[in-house]
């Protein structure tokens, strides 16, 4: 902690210290066993789903990041801020994920607690991200198999803020392993129909780099891992070439990412000669609407399975 | 490197020619109108402009997804860009204008002010649905490298409209930049010329926005007629120099983004034509920089050829060391100084060119010609041959009466 | 001093002047720069403004012009309300307000004169280039028709907006202190022009700092410091009284006796000049 970053600090303690002075404290709703309910306050949807599996009735789950929501991007607004600063827990994935957040969650993290869920994972099982070898790819989500570490160290972070919710705490994250593992298999069903040459799953960015991983498909994103760099002309004509070549028929668009690149992927195969459609609709980064089953984490990974299989099976 | 050719030869592929194609286009119009801008000394408020355009893209996207649940509809963020550009635009004349602030100062409040709101704005779109997918954030840098069959035949009928307005409109438009009191005078319509102007500023910046993004669209508008300058003294010229650097620019620059990996098109593109206004201003050779020093090395040279062969012709010793070594590199004098038989020759001739020019003076004192003579000219390469035949036979006349007179103090 | 008209908003008899102006009044924020000035200039003449600085002069060519609002008057051009002769005007500024670096050549410059006559669209024809390089002709810078206009000195740019309205083929030239900071060939040149101008028919009007040059050139003149002070023939009204009465006394007896002496004010013994 240099003097040169005090000033810095100071004045992010006096905005958060404002915006906490601006709010009426509310104490949380008595939950029916009488006791205060946890308030924890999650970056995105996914781990907000997680938690709110695992924690069930001992805690209430707000959301920043709705549907269709980029995180690679998300700046806070003054009621995140508001939001974070009443929560008792708060929980991100870290990896960069959430890169504009990153000192917001560094300074609350002096005052609170505030954990970083994807971190927990064993480096050994994370892939780096090609263009930066020192980072990590942030998208473990998309890899049930890895999720169990994530839905893990919640269940350790719950228990050491609310050690008399262990039990609980338990039980819900052995229902979601449980969960987790049925749609593993699930997804893995779906996904083997798919004949060996046509697994090729083009995207608008490199998110999907661990379900390729998890289940044995090439994938290839227009922009790299964090949506923030621009594409370049050059991997448009790359793509091309790789869809006429390879012959790929059904590319895919994305919930939170501008489906603008694809289409001109699909633009210059048809000047080649080559047909390509659009697959479907991903959730790559965010979920679908709250109340949906792809606004849960088990529908959202579903639905990818789903129309990623059903679309390359498709001549 | 053979990608590079390739690309530039639209050998790369579909995307690539589109992208060269579609930011050539973009480019000749920037060319063309920032012409008049700049002749107008309006060009930083393209600049305003461009950054202007960021909370009607917000604002559009806002109201188009509350009315309609998606926001996303291409044309409505293009009308609500360009209707908060021109509110940019009229605020900074209406400042500039109605209070003491100087135009820079304007453009700046304008500018920062506009920004600022589109990006608090973009806080609001990050949290709707669909704001992920519009994208607003690539109206910052562009994002060329996606551009789709309708966006570049969007930007071809724009260019064609421009150039045909500019066309139309070349002499109000010259007469205004040039002498504003002079064409309202004379039945020059100001303000709607003035309106004119800016409603083509705004169709270049907000077709641009995809290309280049709005916060180099500005360079778009402003190199190219920069570069020009240096080329051509005219200005039907400087406009057609304008729209060539500016296609050249958008053209190079894309081809050469798509040669490599991670090469944001946008900024290629205004670094190319960077490149070509380095190029203009030292290569050209109406004003460019060498072609000034040679010019100006030349004139030198002359002078002192001339200064020294009349001082030679005079008797006069010489000490400067630049005539020397030109008086001596033409083999008019020795090592030592002393004058050559060419040297007396040439020493000879100057005299009697100096006094040719001397005598036409005296006849024909307002001659045109006389600038010829400042460059120091021979009479010969300026004058027809028969006025410098008759202004010769009279220097010889008066040259051969003053030998029989007394001197009279010439 | 200053004509009440008998019945005002009757407008007869305006026909036979050039220009007419009534109660011509212009201010800069709550203070008049030019008061209430009438004044009418006869046709086929050459007429002066002079005063000393600040007294209004420019302003009030601009006025007339309509280049700059005016709080009140009326102005008429040959009997006309002013906006329907606007194309019979040519008007040359004082020099300062150009962009000499401007990419326009000497030739291009006089072609602007005749955008009245060929607007946007029509095509500019041989019978049009030759005007322009006869209007060059006329003063003396025919040879420099292809020269950029930042290449010329002083003289020759006066030149080039004098042809530039002679271009504009107009029946009345309104000029703004055309000699200043001109070398005396081309004040001489200039003057020329004018004359054979006013010999072709039609009226000169000029704003001109030089008194000692006043009787010499013009023949009628308006004495102006923010109101008119006197108006009419030179030879009746350049006397020395209205002339300090003007200047408010400031002009010395130096400037006076710089005068050449035909040109001298006629001492202040004579009756107050007559005004028109």
């Amino acid at each position: 902690m240099t003097s040169r970053n005090l000033p810095f600090q100071h004045r992010r303690r006096l905005l958060l210290a404002l915006a906490g002075a601006c709010m009426p404290v509310t104490a949380p709703l008595a939950a029916a066993g009488g006791a205060r309910r946890l308030n924890v306050v999650a970056t995105t949807g996914m781990l907000g789903d997680a938690i709110r599996q695992i924690a069930g009735e001992r805690a209430t789950v707000t959301d920043l990041m709705g549907p269709g929501v980029d995180p690679h991007t998300y700046r806070q607004t003054r009621s995140d801020i508001a939001r974070l600063t009443r929560a008792d827990l708060v929980v991100h994935h870290g990896l960069r994920l959430e890169a504009q957040l990153d000192k917001l969650l560094q300074d609350l993290g002096r005052r609170k607690p505030v954990v970083a869920l994807a971190e927990a994972i064993p480096k050994a099982h994370l892939l780096t991200d090609e263009a930066h070898a020192e980072h990590f790819d942030p998208h473990v989500w998309m890899d049930p198999g890895l999720w169990r570490f994530v839905a893990e160290a919640a269940r350790d972070t719950l228990v050491r803020l609310d050690p008399e919710g262990r039990s609980a705490y338990e039980a819900g994250t052995t229902r979601y392993l449980a969960e987790l593992a049925a749609l593993d298999q699930r997804c893995k069903v779906l996904l083997s129909r798919v004949p060996p040459e046509h697994r090729v799953l083009v995207t608008a960015h490199d998110a999907f780099r661990y379900f390729g991983r998890a289940n044995g498909y090439e994938v290839l994103g227009i922009q790299g891992v964090s949506t923030e760099s621009e594409a370049g002309l050059r991997r448009v004509e790359e793509l091309v070439d790789t869809l006429v070549r390879r012959r790929i028929t059904a590319i895919f668009v994305e919930t939170s990412v501008s489906d603008q690149n694809i289409r001109a992927l699909i633009e210059g195969a048809a000047a080649r000669g080559h047909k390509v459609r659009i697959g479907g609709e991903l959730y790559s980064d965010a979920m679908g609407a709250p109340g949906t089953r792809e606004g849960t984490y088990i529908g959202m990974i579903e639905h990818n399975a789903a129309t990623i299989a059903q679309a390359l099976t498709a001549p | 490197m053979n990608a590079l050719f390739e690309a530039l030869l639209m050998q790369a592929g579909f995307n690539t020619a589109l992208v060269c194609i579609g930011a050539a286009l973009l480019g000749a119009a920037a060319g063309g109108v920032g012409t008049f801008i700049l002749l107008r000394r309006r060009s930083l408020a393209s600049d305003a402009a461009g950054h202007a355009t960021l909370p009607g893209l917000t604002a559009a996207f806002i109201i188009m997804a509350w009315l309609t649940g998606d926001g996303r509809w291409m044309p409505a963020l293009m009308v609500g860009a360009a209707i908060s550009a021109g509110l940019g635009l009229a605020a900074v004349h209406a400042l500039a204008a109605r209070t003491r602030l100087p135009e820079e100062a304007a453009i700046g409040a304008v500018l920062s002010v506009f920004f600022g709101a589109g990006v608090v704005l973009m806080t609001v779109v990050q949290v709707i649905g669909t704001g992920g997918q519009a994208g607003i954030a690539t109206y910052l840098l562009g994002s060329a490298a996606g551009m789709l069959r309708h966006e570049a035949a969007l930007i071809a009928a724009m260019a064609f409209a421009t150039a045909v307005a500019a066309f139309l409109l070349r002499r109000p438009l010259t007469m205004l930049c040039f002498d504003e009191d002079f064409a309202a005078m004379n039945g020059v319509a100001v303000r709607w010329i003035d309106l004119a102007l800016s409603a083509l500023l705004l169709a270049v910046v907000v077709t641009g926005l995809k290309v280049v993004g709005l916060v180099l669209s500005v360079a778009l508008s402003i190199i190219p007629p920069v570069a020009a300058r240096f080329w051509t003294n005219r200005v039907h010229h400087m406009v057609i120099v304008a729209a060539a650097i500016g296609a050249t620019g958008g053209y190079v620059g894309a081809a050469v983004s798509s040669a490599a990996h991670n090469l944001p098109t946008g900024a290629v593109i205004v670094l190319t034509l960077f490149t070509l206004f380095i190029v203009s201003l030292l290569f050209a050779p109406a004003r460019g920089l060498l072609a000034g020093v040679w010019r100006h090395q030349v004139f030198r040279r002359r002078v002192h050829r001339r200064q020294g062969l009349l001082a030679l012709a005079r008797g006069e010793a010489i000490y400067d060391g630049f005539t020397l070594r030109v008086l001596r590199s033409a083999g008019w004098i020795r090592r030592d100084g002393v004058p050559t038989q060419t040297g007396r020759r040439a020493a000879r001739e100057a005299a009697r060119d100096e006094a040719l020019w001397a005598l036409h003076r005296q006849r024909q004192p307002g001659d045109g010609a006389f600038r010829y003579y400042h460059r120091v000219m021979p009479i010969r390469a300026v004058l027809p041959p028969d006025v410098v035949r008759d202004l010769e036979r009279q220097f010889d006349l008066a040259d051969v009466a003053a030998a029989r007179e007394p001197r009279r103090g010439a | 001093m200053t004509n009440i008209p008998d019945t005002p908003g009757k407008r007869t008899g305006d026909e036979g002047w050039a220009l007419s102006i009534q109660g011509l009044t212009v201010s800069y924020g709550a203070q008049a720069v030019v008061f209430s000035v009438d004044w009418r200039v006869p046709r086929e003449s050459m007429s002066v403004i002079v005063g000393p600085n600040g007294a209004g002069k420019s302003t009030l060519l601009k006025a007339m012009l309509g280049i700059i609002p005016a709080v009140s008057g009326e102005v008429r051009i040959f009997g006309q309300p002013f906006a329907s002769q606007r194309d019979r005007i040519a008007y040359v500024p004082q020099r300062a307000s150009v962009d000499w670096d401007f990419p326009a050549s000497v030739f291009d410059v006089v072609a602007m004169g005749q955008y009245r006559e060929l607007g946007w669209w029509r095509r500019r024809r041989a019978q049009h280039r030759a005007h322009v390089l006869e209007c060059l002709e006329r003063v003396g810078m025919r040879d420099f028709a292809d020269r950029q206009i930042g290449q010329l000195s002083g003289g020759q740019r006066q030149r080039v907006f004098m042809a530039r309205a002679l271009a504009q083929r107009a029946d009345i030239y309104v000029l703004d202190e055309p000699f200043a900071g001109v070398d005396a060939a081309t004040e001489r040149a200039l003057v020329e022009v004018l004359r054979s101008v006013v010999r072709e028919g039609a009226t000169v009007l000029c704003v001109h700092h030089d008194l000692a040059t006043v009787t010499e050139y013009f023949q009628h003149v308006l004495l102006l410091n923010v109101r008119r002070i006197a108006a009419g023939p030179v030879h009746e009204v350049f006397t020395e009284a209205l002339l300090q009465e003007t200047y408010g006394g400031r002009l010395t007896a130096l400037q006076l006796a710089r005068m050449p002496d035909q040109a001298r004010p006629t001492p202040s013994e004579t009756p107050l000049a007559k005004v028109s």
